[in-house]
């Protein structure tokens, strides 16, 4: 039986990422979309949505398994497109400061860009482990129940939606929503502008390593205006 | 291995490169500890992580650079619409209403 803070930790968590939860929709069903036209068996797309539960890595890696590229090379690019978690996990491990081993495995698992983002804040200033753990769990099981049913109307709709509607434009609304109280501030407004910045000139880098030099470049920035706006401050 | 079994073995494979760099730090928890300089420059992660995968999204166009192209318009309206309203469907709305217009208008 949950206790009654991991409850109400879990409906405060509900709460918050409900809304920008709607922008998984299109993503879920666009992958599942995608899957199928690789080639995939129903029961082979719901297989890797089940068992990757990524839609970056997903996406990323279909076209190389379509063309039959090595096994190698489309684990490497899986693992280049999910470094960022590596510094999500670090940024968010203090959270679960408390909780035991399996239930850590379970939420790394479960770890997304959406409710790290949602999230970080509280999971790092909340004092009960309980109370965090719900917090965290509650967004992060919605996501996975969302991921897999939209998944499968996309992969059982695949060929009807037609391809003008541009459903995948609805993911990118559901990121700049997320972007826009950070940019609010100063230096993540920096952070953000240097990142998109450097996205864009390093396109071209293989594996979309280009990706993480940015995602390293916009912290890196942000750290550095933070340090300059904190010194005009105090001068 | 037939195609099938090796097509199980990528999923399996992926989805450990997926779960390990999830799990890692918060697995290993306070065993290894970053450094807390770099703990307050992880701060600015996921703004630059949402804005790495957004802009080229939005600005570039089969590989080039297109920054005057049907989405961005529909951004403005999306990023306005959560500026200046509470309602969390309304920028949704407003980008791809102007998103679709925008390329419908083109068409026609």
């Amino acid at each position: 039986m949950p206790s009654s803070s991991f409850r109400a930790g879990a409906r405060e968590g509900f709460r918050s990422f409900l809304p920008m939860s709607v922008g998984l929709i299109p993503w879920a069903m666009v992958t599942g979309m995608a899957m199928i036209s690789t080639g995939f068996t129903p029961t082979q797309a719901m297989g890797m949505n089940l068992i990757v539960f990524a839609g970056t890595a997903q996406l990323g890696t279909l076209p190389l398994i379509g063309i039959g590229a090595p096994l190698w090379l489309i684990v490497v690019t899986a693992l280049a497109l999910n470094l960022r978690f590596i510094i999500f996990s670090a940024a968010i491990a203090e959270g679960f400061r408390g909780v035991d081993t399996p239930r850590r495995w379970f939420a790394g698992h479960l770890l997304t860009d959406g409710v790290f983002a949602c999230c970080l804040e509280k999971m790092l200033k909340v004092e009960d482990p309980r109370w965090r753990l719900g917090y965290y769990l509650a967004p992060s099981l919605w996501s996975w129940a969302l991921w897999q049913a939209f998944a499968l109307v996309g992969v059982l709709a695949a060929g009807s939606i037609p391809k003008h509607w541009s459903l995948e434009f609805m993911a990118t609304i559901a990121l700049l929503v997320l972007l826009v109280p950070m940019a609010k501030q100063r230096p993540m407004l920096v952070a953000a502008v240097s990142s998109g910045a450097t996205a864009v000139l390093l396109r071209g880098m293989p594996l979309r390593l280009g990706l993480i030099v940015a995602i390293v470049v916009g912290i890196v920035a942000g750290f550095a205006a933070e340090h300059w706006h904190g010194k005009r401050e105090t001068a | 291995m037939s195609g099938d079994a090796a097509l199980w073995l990528s999923f399996v494979l992926i989805g450990l490169a997926t779960t390990l760099p999830r799990a890692s730090f918060i697995v290993l928890g306070g065993r290894v500890r970053l450094p807390s300089v770099v703990q307050r420059a992880l701060r600015y992660a996921p703004a630059a992580a949402l804005a790495a995968i957004v802009v080229p999204d939005v600005l570039v166009a089969g590989g080039d650079f297109a920054p005057l192209n049907p989405k961005l318009a529909g951004v403005i309206a999306a990023v306005a619409a959560a500026l200046l309203s509470r309602n969390p469907w309304l920028p949704f709305i407003a980008g791809m209403a102007v998103l679709l217009g925008l390329r419908a208008l083109a068409g026609g």
